[in-house]
């Protein structure tokens, strides 16, 4: 609350909209209110966070089993003198599951830089190996270690689904990497990949926020990040305070999100069984 | 440096907030760009990009298979497999141009292409694809295991489940779930109290309850309701099962939200390797 910046900044926000709504809202779709209400709020939790982070405000972060077993994956990996084989999922960089993948594989690519541990990105898409790429070369850079460097560390494989399976499972039998990870969007090879890992004893982690295949992972690999979890990573692993602003920003909106289910079921039951009240579901949903 | 960070951020941003606020705005120009523009620019990008990726594929084959590294031999099948598309896809057809032209050819039985994507390609994903059967097992078998109550949760929901939904399901009378269940709680009394007086006597007025029930109602198949197979699983199914991939999916809601935001904002640059 002592943030009066942000307050000012919400304050003037508001007032021009109601300006602009009060001078008849021209080229505004008024049936998405409702949405346009529930993301600038949404927004402004996840903003006073990361200020109020970045301030110096100290939050509690859960510990996630799979968040701290990547470096203990990649110790694994460094003992045992093998590789680390990281999967960013077989969409492109549309994709946010892809985005977040390749955070984590900058973070991995940390560790195994100080480490001295290999990695292997095999990738499906062109312009998410340019982005993997990036992304290595600049955290061998930051660990000091542009040595160990290679380009070829992320190369492609091709852009066919079970090509690309087929491809990885290749690798993984003939390079038995000690760790292999799934971060990103996956359909039904996920299972193809997680199975051949196990078959080959690799420590695996994955993350997705592909649902349907969140319970093949749960089975067949040793730790799983669940949807939020995963975008979650790159705050638990590069611990900055504004991303773990962003974090504490999430729960704050999940807490306000059950409140809003609540109290809509209660409002929605007394409509419809006592008349009394309004048509709650009618206006929040989004056209 | 500003080409490798400010300039990224500033498109990214820029193009971020048109994209938000785009779905906001009645205007045909913004609808058109969010829509239709933005997605097809990505795409033109990705067609070109392939290249780059064509390119290193090849790189990589083509010097494991002349420095002999392991596995080279594979490589030969990789380059072999590339050069015969090229070759199908650009300079041999197969067929007469009255039959197939250029660039229809892809898809025209009888092309040299069309065999190569209908004799080759497709066996070979279909044999990847079908490989999912004999995983899907395997990962069952270690899922269903009974280790603990979440795994003895999993396996009941999951007998449940596949035997309510298939034929046999709806053939299976409730009053034999009825009977099962007193059965196998018997079980659990014994483990319990260690006494084979107290199980008889537990087992037994079980079965007289649910026989003596039975003829009262007339042992109708698929009452009581709640022990009928194909209503539990539809229980299971729409209620315990909705509300948990719901859960998950507020979860990948907002992480999509609270990521797209960092990015907007440039809080998040790690995309630019910061």
């Amino acid at each position: 609350m002592k943030d009066k910046q942000f307050w000012l900044a919400n304050l003037v926000i508001i007032i021009v909209f109601l300006v602009y709504w009060m001078a008849g809202q021209p080229y505004f779709f008024v049936d998405r209110i409702v949405m346009l209400v529930a993301m600038f709020a949404m927004g402004s939790t996840l903003i006073y966070n990361v200020r109020f982070a970045k301030q110096g405000g100290e939050f509690y972060l859960r510990p996630i089993p799979g968040l701290k077993a990547v470096e203990e994956a990649v110790g694994r990996s460094t003992e045992m003198g093998r590789p680390i084989l990281y999967v960013p999922g077989i969409q492109d960089m549309d994709q946010v599951e892809t985005v977040a993948g390749v955070i984590v594989l900058g973070h991995v690519a940390k560790m195994t830089a100080r480490y001295e541990t290999s990695l292997n990105v095999p990738v499906s898409r062109s312009i998410v190996m340019k982005a993997a790429r990036e992304a290595c070369r600049e955290s061998y850079m930051l660990e000091g270690r542009p040595d160990m460097f290679n380009e070829d560390m992320v190369h492609y494989l091709t852009d066919d689904q079970f090509a690309y399976a087929a491809g990885v499972n290749g690798i993984m039998v003939r390079e038995k990497p000690a760790a292999c990870m799934y971060m990103g969007k996956f359909y039904a090879e996920s299972l193809i990949l997680a199975e051949t890992g196990n078959s080959i004893g690799a420590i695996q982690i994955a993350g997705t926020a592909s649902q349907a295949q969140i319970p093949f992972f749960v089975t067949a690999c040793d730790y799983t990040l669940i949807g939020e979890e995963f975008f979650a990573a790159s705050a638990y692993l590069s611990k900055k305070p504004e991303l773990i602003g962003g974090v504490r920003g999430q729960d704050m909106i999940k807490v306000a999100i059950i409140v809003v289910i609540i109290l809509s079921t209660i409002i929605m039951t007394m409509y419809e069984n006592f008349g009394i009240g309004f048509n709650v579901i009618e206006l929040l949903t989004v056209r | 440096m500003i080409w490798k960070r400010q300039i990224p951020i500033l498109i990214v941003t820029v193009v971020g907030w048109i994209t938000i606020l785009g779905w906001y705005i009645d205007e045909p120009t913004i609808q058109g760009f969010v829509n239709d523009d933005a997605t097809q620019w990505f795409d033109i990008l990705a067609s070109f990009a392939i290249i780059l990726g064509a390119l290193n594929l090849i790189k990589l084959q083509v010097q494991k298979i002349l420095y002999q590294k392991p596995g080279w031999i594979y490589s030969i099948v990789a380059v072999s497999g590339f050069v015969f598309s090229i070759v199908a896809g650009f300079f041999i057809k197969g067929v007469e141009d009255s039959v197939a032209k250029w660039g229809a050819h892809v898809t025209t039985d009888g092309t040299l292409f069309k065999w190569m994507f209908d004799y080759m390609f497709s066996p070979l994903s279909a044999t990847m694809f079908s490989l999912l059967a004999f995983f899907v097992a395997s990962a069952s078998y270690r899922a269903f295991r009974i280790r603990n109550f979440e795994a003895t949760l999993l396996l009941v929901s999951g007998i449940i489940i596949m035997v309510g939904r298939v034929p046999i399901g709806s053939v299976i009378s409730s009053w034999f779930i009825m009977y099962l269940i007193v059965l196998s709680a018997g079980i659990y009394v014994n483990i319990w109290k260690k006494d084979m007086t107290v199980t008889f006597i537990f087992v037994a007025v079980g079965i007289s309850i649910v026989t003596i029930s039975g003829f009262v109602m007339g042992w109708p198949i698929d009452q009581p309701g709640i022990f009928y197979l194909p209503a539990i699983q539809e229980w299971i199914y729409y209620y315990p099962n909705v509300a948990g991939a719901r859960s998950i999916m507020i979860g990948i809601g907002l992480g999509i939200f609270a990521t797209s935001i960092r990015y907007v904002l440039g809080i998040e640059r790690s995309y630019i390797g910061e």
